[in-house]
């Protein structure tokens, strides 16, 4: 049997002597520039890829729904989504940042790579409602949120506001450069709802149809947690 | 009489004024010790304003109520009797005891209404002032006794005069070392980081300040503000010569020079204060008591032998 020693300081060379003219040495940083940033005159630049808020290329997402399920939070939904009169195949994810922990697990499992994220980390709100509206999105553009930030570098959450018009499901994102973003919600859930299957029906119809899905898309959504589970 | 009254409502601006700037200085040098930037040197004064202008008041009875009153009146008589430059209402009759009992009674007015307001932390708060009331008498009567002892009189003002011939009181040895023991304990007076038990915020949740708010806590800073501006007033008065300028012909002149002098005094004795509170950590409350009835205590005697002798 090998004998191990293992090396211990000795006390003697840990220990220091209290002192009381030690102390009176720190008087010094009274001369010396203090190390402050001051905030709302100087700012501080994120590192990059610092994991601020997501992107989404709407082009690219295949509404997989990896994201949802590594979501520690269960921040991610999916969201069925209707733009410019065209709805979309694929349901897109959208984020609650009342429950995302930015961990950014969603981006790395994203197998299309649509989801990203940018440095932008600033979002604060008042207590109203409407105003609460902005920490549930689905993401924009990668190129339209960098084109916010270098436009602006104060990494603020690049919409202003976001309404949501409860009876015709219209979502409009004012953007900080002015610029808005419409688009539908039709439902929440892995499974399409019944306005976003290809129907090309009569137009008076179509909003009765509406009304009529908003609890059958709801209904749809609790079976849909189930299946994530077995999966 | 209206001279006189005149004179005490500027004694009284100007105490609280420049004790509000004192408290920026402490809080902005301590930001620099600390490498940070600290805030605008009018902050108390800001701090204090919101106090007063708080809507809930919480009061606990008549003793609660009185005993910041208590507090506030005897700093602002202490402030009455320490002559100020050329400036005095009642500088004729300050002697040292009554200047440094007057010194110490907001404490008490502070423990009266901390007592009152039946929390623990108060309790305890009271409890350790006490006690750190009780360690401070001990140097501050030897420092007090060579004082008299040395000039032969009680009396602020003519200590001071006294000083005018025979150079700052710090000059003499037995004066110095007094002059130490009393830095030491103007350390517990002002309530500064070595010797802040009772207020030990973090520790026992400010102590007997835990319970006030609003208008009682806006008063207690307006206290604190004539307090530090009373005690470097009179620890530059007794030690480091006052300031009574007489050089030149104009009286106003005068007063305005030997307030200038006097400002730089007590910025001095604050600094000390101030580096000391920066850098040394706090005191347990039996180390306290140990600590002043030891070096202090051995300093200021010695200091009273040598100027009886």
């Amino acid at each position: 049997m090998e004998e191990i020693t293992f090396r211990i300081a000795p006390e003697s060379k840990v220990r220091k002597k209290p002192s009381f003219l030690k102390p009176w040495m720190s008087i010094k940083y009274l001369f010396k520039k203090p190390v402050t940033i001051k905030i709302p005159y100087e700012s501080l630049e994120p590192a990059k890829d610092y994991r601020g808020f997501h992107t989404l290329n709407w082009k690219t997402c295949i509404g997989c729904n990896m994201c949802g399920q590594i979501c520690p939070a269960r921040a991610i939904e999916m969201t069925w989504i209707e733009v410019d009169g065209k709805v979309e195949k694929r349901p897109h994810p959208k984020v609650d940042y009342g429950r995302c922990t930015f961990c950014q697990f969603c981006v790395d499992v994203c197998p299309t790579n649509a989801l990203g994220f940018a440095e932008s980390y600033m979002l604060t709100t008042e207590w109203k409602d409407e105003e609460l509206q902005l920490f549930d999105w689905v993401p924009i553009p990668p190129e339209t949120f960098r084109e916010i930030q270098e436009s602006r570098r104060d990494w603020r959450f690049p919409v202003e506001r976001i309404k949501f018009n409860k009876e015709t499901k219209e979502v409009t994102y004012y953007l900080k450069n002015g610029e808005e973003f419409k688009f539908k919600i039709l439902g929440y859930g892995l499974k399409p709802p019944a306005a976003a299957k290809p129907k090309p029906a009569a137009k008076p119809a179509a909003k009765s149809v509406e009304k009529k899905e908003e609890p059958k898309a709801e209904k749809k959504e609790a079976p849909a947690k189930p299946e994530e589970k077995k999966e | 009489m209206i001279e006189t009254a005149l004179k005490a409502l500027f004694i009284l601006l100007y105490a609280t004024f420049v004790g509000f700037m004192f408290m920026g200085i402490i809080r902005i040098v301590t930001a620099r010790i600390h490498r940070r930037v600290g805030p605008p040197i009018y902050q108390p004064i800001l701090d204090t304003i919101k106090l007063l202008s708080k809507k809930s008041n919480i009061t606990h009875g008549l003793i609660y109520d009185f005993g910041i009153l208590y507090a506030v009146g005897a700093t602002v008589l202490a402030v009455m009797f320490i002559p100020l430059g050329n400036v005095g209402v009642l500088r004729a009759y300050g002697d040292l005891i009554l200047i440094t009992f007057l010194l110490e009674i907001p404490m008490l007015g502070i423990m009266f209404a901390a007592m009152s307001s039946g929390n623990p932390w108060a309790g305890i708060g009271a409890q350790r002032a006490l006690l750190t009331l009780l360690a401070i008498q001990v140097p501050l009567g030897f420092a007090i006794v060579a004082l008299a002892e040395y000039y032969g009189t009680f009396s602020t003002y003519q200590i001071v005069m006294a000083q005018q011939t025979m150079g700052w009181s710090i000059a003499h040895l037995p004066l110095l070392l007094a002059a130490i023991a009393y830095d030491l304990v103007l350390q517990a007076m002002f309530g500064k980081e070595p010797f802040d038990i009772m207020i030990a915020p973090g520790e026992i949740s400010l102590g007997p300040m835990v319970e006030f708010g609003g208008k009682h806590m806006g008063l207690l800073n307006i206290q604190h503000a004539i307090a530090l501006f009373a005690e470097t007033l009179f620890f530059s008065n007794i030690f480091l010569g006052g300031g009574v300028v007489t050089a030149f012909a104009s009286p106003i002149l005068n007063t305005i020079a030997s307030l200038g002098v006097l400002l730089v005094k007590q910025v001095a004795v604050l600094l000390v204060a101030t580096f000391m509170a920066a850098i040394f950590p706090r005191f347990t409350i039996d180390q306290a008591a140990k600590f002043y009835w030891k070096w202090p205590t051995i300093i200021a005697a010695l200091g009273a032998i040598l100027a009886s002798l």
